[in-house]
């Protein structure tokens, strides 16, 4: 009898959650009787006698062939309680029970325990009565206990006995959307969390969704990145060269661009990779997804590295200039192949030695204290600490090429004062001190070498021309403009060499 | 093959023993050598008190400034020079990626074609 109210005003269909329902008129649905079999019968079984054929009856035939052929929709109606007064094939196959069974029998069964517990059958048949009408997804239950997500739809009769519901089996596309749920909270993890500023967008560029990462290091919001919106982040001269990106991106799937992108954090563009991929199965007009990662300090490293090693072969060939300049001169001086593999070596050590300390302070500024020390520790013998020797002077610093060619005439003296001179006795002594002062515009410092208790013996006459004198006289006024004076007194050796020194830095 | 004989030559290095050992082969090639001199302000001087050379030879580093202002002031006055460094030619600027580059250590026979190639240019 329901069915037949229900059908009277039969408009066409609506599309809501995911399944057509009918819809209805509000002309007044005429009684009639409803039976399962009735269909089957046909149509002269059908009608009760009251009447010929009208419209109405057409279509209450219509709907009662619709509602008993219906396997894929379980359509029941209930009295106002939830006592069930029909229940159709859909409803057989889908909740398991025979019409038989239910007819005349609580049809609350088909909700889950906990949802009867709850009391929700109860409140979805109010809310259907108060609203026409009460949607309603969730877990249902069969005979048999197992359990399927339902779509359905109650609403109440038109007389007022009862109410109809529709009901749809959804579990598999419930289980999809979950998945894709899913899926698509992992992505969200995932591209919320990683250190990249990652994106979706259109494959013409235009942002569909930037990370929260992106609106933080840009300081470009979420409505303003979308569209093109996100070049403004972008460093105004890889501007073009972001956009036309995408023209080989769509050939190869593939978009890849290093430009820089602004911190909004640091105020600077920062060097950028950002790499894009449609998503599997998608056509031109569909989302890729893409990252951009700070390359920045790479790319300063790469080119730190690119200028230190120019450098680092720049030193290593000047080097080898002066090695054979040495080498040159030497062979000049010396009187044998053995005097000058000796005086060669010595020099070539002494050289090393200003190298090591000029590489451990990366060629900046030198102590001249470090190179007077280093020296006479290398020739002394233990001399350095035994009384022999006196070294004193204020801090100064020399430039890293000043440093290595004082290093060599410290080298010549020391080498001459091993050999003929203070450190060659017993009785001799030797101070190094030094002064700073202040010449025009520079400082200088002036170092004052002075052996004693030596007696002077025709070798020193050797050392009057030889390769350490032409050094300290020449070289160093040459190289380095410093003023230098070397004598031989009747004691011991006396030199003074004046060389520039760097300014101290500011607050030192 | 233009040598450098007859030809003044200015030598702008600021090592020492490379300056003047350059310098004395160079004369012992019958060049007149002009300098050798250590630094920028001294080799400007030279340029301003005697006459130009006919070719030089400039070190790039000199101690902590760069033989650039001379390279400028020899091309202003249409003198032809070669560079000697340890430096690539690719560190270069741009006015002066057309000059010959002898690389350190110095190679006498090798710098002699060079200059001798400027000469005749």
């Amino acid at each position: 009898m329901a069915i037949g109210q229900l059908g009277a005003g039969i408009t066409g269909f609506e599309e809501q959650k995911g399944f057509r329902f009918l819809t209805y008129s509000n002309a007044r649905p005429r009684p009639a009787r409803y039976s399962r079999d009735a269909g089957m019968r046909g149509r002269d079984d059908l009608d009760d006698g009251t009447g010929p054929r009208t419209p109405s009856t057409r279509n209450e035939e219509l709907l009662e062939l619709i509602v008993d052929s219906s396997a894929d929709f379980a359509i029941y109606t209930t009295d106002q309680t939830g006592t069930a007064s029909s229940w159709n094939v859909g409803a057989e196959r889908l909740f398991g029970f025979a019409e038989a069974e239910m007819v005349g029998h609580d049809a609350d069964v088909v909700f889950t325990s906990e949802d009867r517990a709850a009391g929700i059958p109860a409140r979805e048949r109010s809310r259907a009565s108060q609203d026409g009408r009460a949607l309603d997804e969730r877990w249902h239950q069969r005979r048999d206990g197992s359990r399927f997500w339902a779509s359905g739809l109650l609403m109440p009769l038109r007389d007022g006995t009862g109410y109809v519901k529709i009901v749809r089996d959804r579990t598999e596309q419930y289980e999809a959307e979950q998945r894709v749920r899913a899926e698509e909270a992992r992505f969200r993890l995932l591209a919320t969390s990683v250190p990249q500023l990652v994106f979706t967008t259109l494959p013409d560029g235009g942002r569909t969704w930037p990370s929260p990462q992106w609106i933080e290091y840009t300081g470009i919001s979420f409505d303003e990145s979308l569209g093109q919106g996100w070049l403004a982040a972008i460093h105004p001269d890889d501007r073009e060269a972001t956009r036309t990106a995408w023209h080989e991106a769509l050939a190869r799937e593939k978009y890849y661009v290093e430009h820089r992108v602004w911190s909004a954090a640091s105020g600077e563009y920062r060097w950028h990779q950002t790499r894009a991929r449609p998503l599997p199965g998608s056509t031109n007009s569909a989302e890729w997804i893409g990252t951009m990662t700070d390359i920045h300090d790479l790319r300063t490293l790469k080119d730190r590295q690119g200028v230190l090693l120019a450098e680092l072969q720049h030193r290593t060939r000047n080097l080898l200039g002066v090695v054979q300049a040495i080498a040159r001169q030497t062979m000049k001086k010396s009187q044998s192949l053995d005097a000058f593999g000796e005086a060669y070596e010595e020099r070539l050590r002494a050289l090393s030695r200003v190298q090591s300390i000029l590489a451990e302070l990366d060629f900046g500024d030198v102590s001249l204290r470090t190179i007077i020390e280093a020296e006479l520790t290398a020739h002394g013998d233990g001399a350095l600490g035994s009384g022999k020797i006196e070294i004193g002077g204020p801090d100064v610093n020399l430039a890293a090429t000043a440093a290595q060619a004082l290093a060599l005439g410290v080298h010549e003296l020391a080498t001459n004062a091993i050999k003929y001179g203070a450190l060659a006795r017993e009785e001799g002594k030797l101070t190094v001190t030094w002064s700073v002062s202040k010449e025009g515009q520079h400082r200088v410092a002036t170092i004052l070498w002075r052996e004693s208790g030596v007696t002077m013996s025709e070798t020193a006459e050797t050392g009057r021309k030889g390769y350490g004198t032409e050094l300290i006289t020449r070289a160093l006024p040459y190289q380095l403009k410093a003023k230098t004076e070397l004598s031989f007194e009747a004691d011991g050796v006396r030199c003074a060499i004046a060389v520039p020194v760097t300014e101290p830095n500011v607050g030192e | 093959m233009t040598t450098v004989a007859g030809r003044r030559l200015l030598v702008v290095e600021d090592e020492y023993a490379l300056a003047f050992d350059l310098a004395g082969w160079l004369e012992s090639q019958g060049a007149d050598v002009l300098g050798p001199v250590a630094s920028v302000a001294d080799a400007l001087a030279l340029l301003d008190e005697d006459a130009l050379p006919d070719v030089a030879v400039l070190d790039i580093n000199l101690g902590s400034e760069r033989v650039f202002p001379v390279a400028d002031a020899l091309q202003a006055a249409g003198v032809p020079f070669v560079f000697l460094s340890g430096y690539d030619s690719r560190v270069f600027p741009q006015p002066y990626r057309n000059v010959p580059l002898c690389t350190k250590p110095v190679d006498n026979a090798q710098l002699l074609r060079v200059l001798g190639t400027v000469l005749a240019a």
